[in-house]
């Protein structure tokens, strides 16, 4: 930790004020105790105060090697007792030998340090007192902003860690069947088993490379979603068919990587995997507020089927929002007349 | 029900051969066209096979299955309208079902509904033709099922989703019973009867199964036989020394155990 004066010029110039300030009322309180030893009582004074002054700066490096949190009350309270008496019985001794050598055999002085002796000692373990409690202060104070710093540091930290974990894991299933799509291709029609090949990578280079938490653009994301329903076109030929009604003032808008996705894996999954009727995947983006609204809808079959969804993809995306944006983005669905309808509000920011 | 409509006719045609047995007559099912092609071209390659039908979704599957017999069956897991499990927990005939999917978590069930054989998609060719080779020795000798491989049983199933539905037999009719509409549910020896809001259907399954797989917040099993909704409850009573009943809104009384207490202490907060 550094010296909590000597590191900044501020503190310094108030610590001196302080002891000008101290010394006074130690040159007041002995004049009106004592009087008459005016012209010698100035030059102690001022000696005494720079001396202690110099003592109690040197005394911060061993006191800031005390753990104050992990040491016994009582061997800390030996070791401020101890230390007081060495500063004080050290603070005595060099103002007397000191002020000897200016005023030699000054009897004045003699007499006003006898008389102000015992009184020397009381504000010494003042003064002393006074030193250390700053001290403590600012070491606890210290502590505590590092500990908060600290902790927004760790806060950020796991939020980080929750984008990523967050970040919509790409369906081993799809990947298996389009897989098993293109097994089937490369024998019935190789071209179009090639041209999967590519789409498919091209989609898992996009999935995979954007690791961190850089936003991309609506644009980028809306590639690389259309990439997705190719592939899946392929599977499920005639049964997807999709549209787009796309406002171009929005495709720079900056959004979180792979954030749409598993609401078009929902798309797929309760549409498409549970009818036997043609699914349509309608993607819808316009400016709305001042933010730009994103809605995906789809038909499907409202029979009920066969197990419940987890609501994972649905949560993760909107968790994903929260973490991003805080409360200027919100998702909202609807269920209405065999049509499944997301709608995202996105800050319109570029 | 409507169980009509999707069978695709095999575009390959099989050119009859003089073989001395008959051919297998296999029935290729999964909604994905470009998943029945791989098949169908493997199979195009074994004269003893025959294909004779397609199908892309479970009821068609389960109809063609019911009027044309096939002893064999290619089946898909996840589809529309039915899943391939889902087919085999009512179906009456029992052709050889061969399972290929993407999905690995249901290989237990399969095999424990003795399936022939489970594929993992995509699969290679080689172990294609080693299920149906399996499948053709058991059709032609009649032998016992096969032990699944390792790999897929070490695999535990995966804590799935709850069930959604029951698909039920009544005759030859198929349905679906959504599970809100599941009031209770009783055993009845390998059989348990479910009792809704429609009327009441038998379906070959264990309690455990529905104790596991019926959404937990809902359900509560109130005794070793029976299964109940929470929200049926109208009232419980105490009922001998030890034990309770519960009285459900529509005046039914279902005996309730001490563990039975225990889980609707838990469940209910009292």
């Amino acid at each position: 930790m550094k010296h909590p004066v000597l590191a900044n010029r501020v503190r310094l110039i108030a610590w001196w004020l302080a002891w000008l300030f101290l010394g006074l009322g130690q040159a007041i309180l002995f004049y009106y105790t004592y009087g008459g030893y005016v012209i010698v009582s100035i030059p102690d004074t001022l000696l005494s105060l720079l001396i202690f002054s110099v003592i109690t700066l040197a005394l911060w490096y061993p006191f800031s090697y005390f753990n104050l949190e992990n040491m016994r009350p009582l061997s800390l309270m030996l070791d401020l007792v101890a230390g007081g008496a060495v500063t004080v019985i050290l603070w005595i001794l060099l103002t007397k030998g000191i002020m000897m050598l200016i005023l030699p055999g000054n009897t004045t002085y003699q007499a006003y340090w006898d008389a102000t002796f015992p009184y020397r000692v009381g504000t010494g373990a003042f003064f002393y007192m006074l030193v250390i409690l700053t001290y403590y202060l600012f070491i606890s104070l210290t502590n505590l902003s590092e500990k908060k710093a600290k902790e927004a540091r760790l806060e950020s930290l796991v939020k980080e860690t929750e984008l990523k974990m967050l970040r919509s894991q790409i369906n081993p299933h799809f990947l298996f069947n389009s897989l098993n799509s293109v097994s089937s291709l490369t024998i019935t029609d190789p071209e179009k088993a090639r041209d999967m090949v590519i789409k498919l990578s091209e989609f898992m280079r996009y999935a995979l490379s954007k690791k961190d938490e850089q936003p991309v653009s609506l644009r980028s994301e809306l590639e690389n979603l259309r990439l997705y329903l190719e592939i899946e076109k392929v599977r499920f030929g005639d049964r997807l068919s999709t549209e787009e009604n796309i406002d171009e003032n929005c495709l720079e808008t900056k959004m979180p990587v792979m954030l749409l996705q598993p609401l078009y894996e929902n798309a797929i999954k309760h549409g498409v995997y549970e009818s036997t009727q043609s699914v349509s995947i309608k993607t819808q983006v316009r400016i709305a507020d001042g933010h730009v609204e994103i809605t995906i809808s789809n038909n499907y079959d409202t029979a009920p089927s066969s197990r419940r969804g987890t609501g994972t993809g649905l949560e993760n995306v909107a968790r994903r929002l929260e973490l991003f944006y805080g409360s200027r983005a919100s998702i909202k669905t609807t269920k209405e007349n065999g049509i499944y309808t997301v709608s995202l509000f996105i800050p319109a920011e570029v | 029900m409507d169980t009509g409509g999707n069978q695709i006719k095999p575009a390959l045609h099989i050119p009859g051969n003089f073989l001395k047995m008959e051919k297998i007559r296999t029935l290729i099912i999964d909604d994905e066209t470009p998943a029945r092609e791989i098949i169908r071209h493997y199979l195009a390659e074994l004269d003893y096979i025959e294909v004779i039908a397609e199908c892309a979704d479970g009821f068609s599957g389960l109809k063609t299955i019911s009027t044309m017999k096939p002893d064999l069956v290619f089946l898909d897991i996840q589809m529309p309208r039915l899943t391939g499990i889902e087919m085999l927990e009512v179906m009456t005939e029992k052709p050889e079902i061969i399972f290929i999917t993407a999905y690995d978590q249901y290989a237990i069930k399969a095999f424990e509904l003795n399936a022939v054989d489970y594929l993992l998609k995509p699969f290679p060719k080689r172990r294609f033709l080693e299920a149906v080779k399996k499948a053709t020795d058991k059709i032609r000798s009649g032998t016992e099922n096969s032990v699944p491989p390792d790999q897929l049983l070490a695999k535990k199933p995966e804590l799935s989703a709850p069930v959604n539905r029951v698909v039920v037999r009544k005759g030859n009719a198929i349905s679906l019973i959504p599970v809100e509409q599941i009031r209770y549910l009783e055993a009845q020896d390998d059989y348990v009867m479910i009792y809704h809001s429609n009327g009441k259907a038998l379906k070959q399954q264990t309690m455990k199964f529905y104790e596991d797989n019926l959404p937990p917040a809902d359900f509560v099993r109130i005794h070793r036989s029976y299964i109940v909704r929470v929200r049926e409850i109208n009232r419980i009573e105490p009922y001998g020394k030890e034990n309770h009943i519960a009285i459900l809104h529509t005046g039914d009384k279902l005996p309730v155990s001490r563990t039975g207490y225990q889980h609707l202490k838990e469940e209910l907060n009292f």
